[in-house]
């Protein structure tokens, strides 16, 4: 008896977290479905309206393209992040010196100081460059991301030091040893870190709105505000971009669900 | 210009050398000189034949803003076919974040050449970056306008924006439901908040319907109170004006008196509100004129709705005429293409009726140029609202709201009222009380 009610007590709460978790999913999906004014007064069953909020929102907006910015901005940005913040974690790891610990903990500590503070002097920085309303403005100024040196270095931690070794004694270079024998066996901490940087970058919207000057070169995420800051805003169709813009992150993450799971626990063994 | 230096220092390195070359030199300067001066008078005459240039406008709202803006491009574009005129979209919050970010930075790129800023933070703006929005008293003919909005963009004698769209408030209200409760448009013409009440009252005993949507977290009220008695939160000098003034005072009273008498009905936020006279749940709605794209979304109550003006306070300044919300277009100082932007503004929004009459067919988008308010589209019955010409009766309106400095801090101000209206509409403190901890929040806040 105590076992079954345990169960049925366990299920029920799983069940309410699975509600809170898919229902604005799910409101989403619906939301599209539906007419701005249907929306407002608190339907939350489908309706007939899918078809005419996506021609709404191509007419109106140049989704396509914009969605094309968002992913050669994330992608890029995945990229770069993944190869530079790898090797900057794998060198804090593997190359012990006397500054190494101070200027980890100098990298470490930039995490502390907010976007706001940065934000102006890099403006200024990105201008000088030439580089304002370019997608090059905001692939460059995230090429880094310390908490992924972070990650990467607590995962290179539980990789066995003595393969490493014998690389050296076998006559293998540093960059032969990284590419050749640590990335291919570190591929479920990749997958978690590109996971991560995809979901950033994609969600980035202070930088992308601060640094993008025109319409053409707008990402997701400012096209999506921009259509919420109306006196009456249309939902259905906002409801229909939001659904186009989390196609990306279901697509990746349920790709690559099961290296993530495997990632982040690996990264905390130890 | 630049060229010119090179072939100067070329001569000042080199000629001492070869004297030969020298001479050539100097042929090659003069000539260049003359190359100069005809390309500035050629290039004068192609500005005095018609403008070019490409200019940047940054705006909010793809329903109102931008296709107003799209529209006046294109009548525009028309005059000056060589104009070059870009609209970018963002959000309003977007929009400021991005305004005082590049402000901020004293970069000169990243600007707009002209920007729509709302009319609360207007001066906020202006104060922050002295020398950054054009001064534009000379440029428009701002007598053309409703006063009140002149007053929200002046900062020392000087009027730095084109006034925009006007967010002259009125009483909405359902004639049927009205009507059921016994009361005639008559009766709910330039009334009292009182006797508001008291209609609510008998619209509720008879209709069972409340008589408004009510958000006591929403200071928008306030603010039409305030302004129908002329007065704000600040003083002349930008100081807080909230303990001892009598205006807020009312209003606060008002507040607890409507939720008092039963004739609301609580919501919280713009979805819940809207909703609530799109259900058919309220009988009224009391708020900006914007709001009409919202009211008329809901066809099925066509020819039910009619509006009355603002109810005022027991106050002898205060009238039946207020405002809430609206924006205004103004213009980079340091823009490129400054002097076509103030044409184009000119040329478009103080001057153009025809505008006017097409921005509020297509867009409802109630403008503040007096001129154009005696055109086809604002004199036109208005079906949904019972064949009453709303648009004449908004342009009346609009002559008498009492102009208003908004000051620097108006949502800070709002948002201090607002934390403590709860304790006082529970009965905990009284309105004394309840506006002396406000003006010491606000001051906490924005440390005078």
């Amino acid at each position: 008896m105590r076992k079954s009610l345990k169960k049925i007590l366990q299920y029920a709460f799983l069940i309410a977290a699975f509600v809170v978790a898919v229902f604005p999913f799910y409101w989403m999906v619906v939301g599209a479905t539906n007419s701005a004014v249907e929306i407002v007064k608190g339907k939350i069953t489908f309706g007939n309206q899918l078809g005419k909020n996506f021609k709404t929102l191509f007419a109106e907006y140049d989704v396509a393209r914009i969605f094309f910015n968002s992913c050669k901005v994330a992608i890029l940005t995945v990229i770069g992040q993944l190869i530079i913040s790898s090797m900057g974690g794998y060198g804090f790891e593997l190359f012990a010196s006397k500054a190494r610990d101070k200027i980890y903990g100098i990298v470490m500590m930039t995490m502390m100081v907010p976007f706001a503070a940065l934000m102006i002097p890099l403006f200024r920085l990105i201008v000088r460059f030439n580089l304002l309303d370019s997608h090059l403005g905001l692939i460059l100024t995230s090429l880094t991301s310390v908490f992924l040196i972070f990650f990467f270095r607590q995962s290179f931690k539980s990789f066995p030091k003595e393969i490493i070794q014998a690389a050296r004694v076998d006559g293998a270079g540093e960059f032969r040893i990284f590419y050749s024998i640590v990335v291919p066996s570190m591929k479920a901490t990749y997958a978690a870190a590109a996971i991560y940087s995809f979901m950033t970058s994609w969600n980035a919207y202070m930088w992308p709105l601060i640094v993008l000057q025109s319409n053409q070169k707008k990402t997701m995420q400012l096209l999506i505000s921009t259509m919420s800051s109306a006196y009456f805003p249309e939902y259905g169709v906002i409801m229909a971009a939001i659904l186009i813009s989390t196609l990306p992150m279901i697509i990746i993450f349920f790709g690559l669900q099961s290296y993530f799971v495997q990632g982040i626990t690996g990264s905390l063994k130890q | 210009m630049s060229v010119k230096c090179e072939i100067g220092n070329y001569a000042v390195h080199s000629g001492d050398k070869l004297k030969k070359e020298e001479t050539v030199v100097k042929r090659l300067f003069s000539m260049l000189l003359v190359v100069c001066v005809l390309f500035s008078i050629f290039g004068v005459t192609v500005m005095a034949g018609g403008k070019s240039g490409k200019i940047t406008i940054w705006a909010w709202d793809p329903n109102f803003n931008v296709p107003v803006m799209a529209e006046a491009k294109a009548r525009y574009q028309k005059i000056n076919p060589s104009v070059e005129i870009e609209i970018v979209e963002m959000a309003k919050a977007d929009v400021e974040q991005k305004l005082n970010t590049v402000l901020a930075s004293g970069m000169k790129e990243g600007l707009p050449d002209i920007v729509l800023i709302e009319d609360y933070n207007a001066q906020k703006y202006l104060q922050a970056y002295p020398g950054a929005f054009a001064d534009l008293t000379k440029k428009i003919n701002h007598k053309e306008f409703a006063s009140y909005k002149n007053e929200l963009m002046t900062l020392k004698r000087k009027i730095y924006g084109v006034p925009f769209d006007s967010g002259v408030s009125a009483l909405f209200y359902r004639r049927d439901i009205l009507a059921e409760a016994g009361y005639e448009p008559a009766d709910l013409n330039n009334i009292t908040w009182d006797q508001f009440i008291e209609i609510g009252k008998q619209v509720k005993k008879k209709t069972g319907k409340a008589m408004i949507a009510f958000d006591a977290a929403d200071g928008g009220l306030m603010r039409i109170m305030m302004q129908s008695a002329g007065e704000w939160y600040f003083d002349k000098n930008d100081n807080p004006n909230i303990v001892n003034n009598e205006v807020i005072k009312e209003g606060y009273i008002a507040y607890k008196k409507i939720v008092d008498s039963g004739i609301i009905k609580k919501t919280s936020g713009w979805n819940e509100w809207v909703a609530s006279f799109n259900k058919g749940e309220t009988a009224s709605v009391i708020t900006g004129c914007w709001i009409i794209g919202s009211i008329k979304a809901e066809k099925s109550q066509s020819g039910k709705w009619a509006a009355a003006p603002t109810p005022r306070l027991n106050l002898k300044s205060s009238v039946n005429y207020s405002n809430l919300g609206g924006s205004s277009w103004y213009v980079i100082e340091k823009s490129k293409n400054r002097a076509v932007a103030e044409d184009f503004l000119k040329t478009i929004f103080a001057a153009d009726q025809d505008f006017y009459q097409k921005i509020l067919v297509e867009q409802g988008a109630v403008g503040t140029y007096l001129p154009s308010q005696d055109g086809v589209a604002y004199t036109k019955p208005d079906q949904f609202f019972g064949g009453q010409k709303i648009f004449s009766d908004f342009s009346t309106w609009m002559r008498k709201i009492p102009p208003v400095n908004y000051g620097l801090f108006t949502y800070e101000a709002d948002a201090a009222l607002m934390a403590v209206m709860p304790d006082y509409l529970a009965g905990k403190i009284d309105v004394e009380t309840a506006l002396k901890k406000a003006e010491e929040q606000l001051k906490n806040q924005i440390d005078f």
